[in-house]
């Protein structure tokens, strides 16, 4: 991340090249988009699957496997990994933190013990009340560990004015959840743990029809407001105290970021599983691609960037070695780890 | 910019986000039908506590019972011939008999093969840990798809295959694989039969996949003659003078998993007249305990069943503790490596549950020799002293 008082953000590159290069990432976004959906372990040819889509492919299960798993998958690819990653410049720019992604608030972690309690408690006197919410009882729980935790943490954003501060707190709560889940894992029985276990390995196909409008509402919220915000963000660039002589009011802005990046990362943990990487390297990402770390680039930069690799990631882990689907929360950081260290070395710097 | 003035509207912006997703929960469990007419006979197993099955004019009904809740079924299914037939509201309903199958869990394709439905299989999981031989001769020549983990199999390529039904292990909460599966409009057929706790009471759940298949005779006299040897066994083994001692399971990872005493394991030690510690303890799972409390509490047991290791060379590596126990001092440590594949399947975790007789037997011969001289171990095996790589 380029240091705060470098005044990248006030250089204004050529709108043009900008431009160019949106253009660009929108055309890798839609052959992304394209290629997900024509990719998968079902023998569908590409043009079963353009039939599928746009009218009848003439087999019932082609049609299902592409409108009803393939096409939400792709959709919950664009949102997570949009989400994910705007969570992680929001967090990196709060704490001015390069290393801050969207779990350093204990938010995934909170998520995570919200479906660990679930999983353990389903087969205890808890169970009919946990069957009652049929199959949104792994999001509610998912959520309500991650809202938990996020209360947690903005009651004390509203009482500390340093952010390492709540930095580190965010970090001290995630892993006390982290350990929570360790001892209910150890006493869970076999069966329970696995169901646990897989749900971190993430999953982008989860997301059913039924559950996108609420995921898709959670999101779009938080990337709107975020949008809204990009002025104050660039101010934060050069430390609080330049922000507040600037006018800005810190706290209020600093209970705004985090409200905004523990929902977007608590709503896509629930839904997807816990999925690294993403959010930590994308913001660095965006900002070598355009050369800039004024928000206003950067922001959507984010979005669009981390969308294409979570897209790329998932075409990736459709490659049939052995039947399986490789675990999305691996490959995230399997494949898109030496993608970054190949731009790192190229460019010699983040 | 958006300048939120009060922290309590930042506050509850969270909190309704909060709750507007707890409204949008949706009881979507299963539906249970309600039948109106009575049932012309019913199937009440003998030893199963899992199902029920009744017979109405042109259908029958398959109940699950669910065993985390008793007030409703875990699920139930309508099985009809003819078309025609009117059935009740609700439930899955499902034309038999059924001619393919996608089987998730290990344990159906023993119940599938001794009713001669084997060939209806066309999709299994975790290929390479199976043993049944047939079907792994189907996966080499891809007559039957490898569909991955048994916890979240290959949505698309379950699809593709387009199964009447698939057997998936139910757990106590719904999964993501299932809802898909449901929401395309596959039926699922839980598998609940490990949640019961006797030998007899899973190897009857053949009476109720039979049901699928217009077996239920068949099924009948298979599973008579299944209780007839478990229980001609059982009867053989009750006069012995001095019952021996048990401890079972192994150490994993710091912790010694111990059978509770409502457990299968528990059931089938006191059927096979061995002293088990644990035999009043009120778990039907398992119990998790410390090496030391296995050392005081199990170090006297005479014999040792369940094992992971192969030898006693291979125990002592593992943990010189082990070398404590009188069951490995007295060279009586079992494990249950008799029937493997080289890339892990184990006919233990698939034909023993359609064969309760022969997993009484084996342990029967393990501790009480005399009674069954004749008899080979059909699922265990005694520790060998040296390990494998060591006798080349």
């Amino acid at each position: 991340m380029h240091s705060p008082t470098s005044n990248h953000w006030k250089k204004k590159l050529p709108v043009k090249k900008n431009r160019r290069l949106f253009l660009l990432l929108f055309a890798l976004l839609v052959a992304a988009f394209i290629g997900d959906l024509f990719t998968g372990n079902a023998p569908i040819s590409p043009g079963e699957a353009w039939a599928a889509l746009f009218g009848n492919s003439g087999d019932a299960i082609i049609d299902e496997i592409i409108r009803n798993y393939r096409l939400p998958k792709a959709i919950t690819a664009v949102i997570a990994g949009s989400a994910l990653s705007l969570s992680g410049l929001l967090m990196q720019t709060l704490f001015r933190n390069p290393l801050a992604g969207p779990d350093v608030l204990g938010v995934s972690a909170g998520a995570g013990l919200g479906v660990a309690l679930l999983t353990l408690l389903s087969s205890t006197a808890a169970y009919p009340f946990i069957a009652a919410m049929g199959n949104m009882a792994q999001i509610t729980a998912a959520i309500a560990g991650a809202a938990a935790v996020m209360v947690l943490i903005l009651a004390v954003s509203a009482r500390i004015k340093d952010s390492v501060t709540i930095l580190v707190l965010g970090m001290i709560f995630g892993y006390v959840a982290s350990a929570l889940v360790t001892i209910l894992q150890s006493f869970a029985d076999p069966d329970s743990l696995k169901v646990f276990v897989t749900w971190t390995f993430g999953s982008l196909g989860g997301v059913t029809w039924d559950k996108m409008p609420l995921l898709l509402s959670l999101v779009v919220t938080g990337i709107v407001l975020a949008s809204f915000m990009q002025k104050s963000l660039n101010s934060l660039l050069l430390g609080e105290n330049y922000a507040m002589s600037t006018g800005q009011h810190i706290k209020q802005i600093r209970l705004f970021i985090i409200t905004i990046s523990a929902i977007i990362t608590g709503a896509v943990t629930a839904f997807t599983g816990p999925i690294a990487f993403v959010g930590v390297v994308i913001p660095h990402f965006a900002r070598t691609f355009f050369v800039t770390v004024n928000h206003k680039t950067i922001l959507q930069a984010t979005l669009l960037l981390g969308s294409i690799l979570m897209l790329t990631c998932d075409i990736v882990s459709q490659i049939p070695l052995t039947g399986r689907t490789l675990p999305i929360n691996a490959v995230t950081a399997v494949f898109g780890a030496p993608m970054i260290v190949w731009i790192v070395l190229k460019r010699k710097k983040l | 910019m958006l300048l939120i003035k009060n922290k309590r509207l930042l506050l509850s912006i969270a909190c309704t986000l909060f709750f507007v997703t707890w409204g949008c929960q949706r009881g979507q469990h299963r539906e249970s039908g309600h039948d109106v007419e009575k049932p012309l006979s019913s199937v009440v197993p003998r030893y199963a506590k899992g199902f029920q099955i009744d017979h109405f004019n042109g259908y029958r009904k398959v109940t699950l019972h669910n065993p985390w809740n008793n007030n409703e079924p875990y699920a139930v299914y309508y099985l009809y011939r003819n078309d025609s037939t009117s059935l009740p509201a609700g439930g899955i309903k499902l034309k038999t008999p059924l001619t393919s199958l996608t089987v998730n869990t290990f344990s159906y394709f023993s119940f599938l093969s001794l009713l001669g439905e084997e060939d209806v299989i066309t999709g299994v999981t975790d290929g390479f840990r199976i043993y049944h031989p047939g079907i792994l001769h189907k996966l080499e020549t891809e007559e039957v798809a490898d569909l991955g983990d048994p916890f979240h199999p290959n949505i698309e390529m379950t699809l593709a295959l387009k199964p009447e039904a698939i057997i998936s292990s139910a757990y106590a909460q719904r999964d993501n694989y299932s809802e898909r599966l449901i929401q395309a409009g596959f039926p699922i057929i839980y598998s609940l039969e490990w949640m019961e706790n006797s030998p007899l009471a899973r190897a009857e759940w053949i009476r109720m996949i039979a049901a699928f298949f217009d077996k239920e005779t068949q099924a009948d006299s298979i599973f008579a003659g299944i209780e007839q040897r478990y229980l001609q066994l059982q009867e053989k083994v009750k006069d012995v003078s001095s019952p021996r001692s048990v401890l079972s399971g192994d150490n994993f990872q710091g912790t010694w998993y111990v059978p509770g005493g409502k457990s299968f394991n528990a059931t089938l030690f006191r059927d096979a007249q061995l002293d088990y510690r644990y035999k009043n303890n009120r778990e039907r799972g398992s119990v998790g305990l410390d090496i030391e409390s296995v050392l005081t509490q199990f170090g006297k047991a005479d014999y040792w069943f369940g094992c992971e290791a192969d030898s006693y060379a291979e125990l002592a590596e593992k943990d010189a503790k082990y070398l404590l126990l009188q069951a490995v001092k007295k060279r009586q440590v079992f494990n249950n490596h008799n029937r493997v594949t080289p890339s892990g399947g184990n006919d233990y975790f698939e034909s023993a549950i359609a064969n309760p007789d022969l997993l009484l037997s084996d342990l029967v011969k393990a501790a009480y020799p005399e009674l069954l001289p004749h008899y080979a171990f059909t699922y265990i095996k005694p520790l060998e002293e040296k390990a494998a790589r060591e006798k080349k």
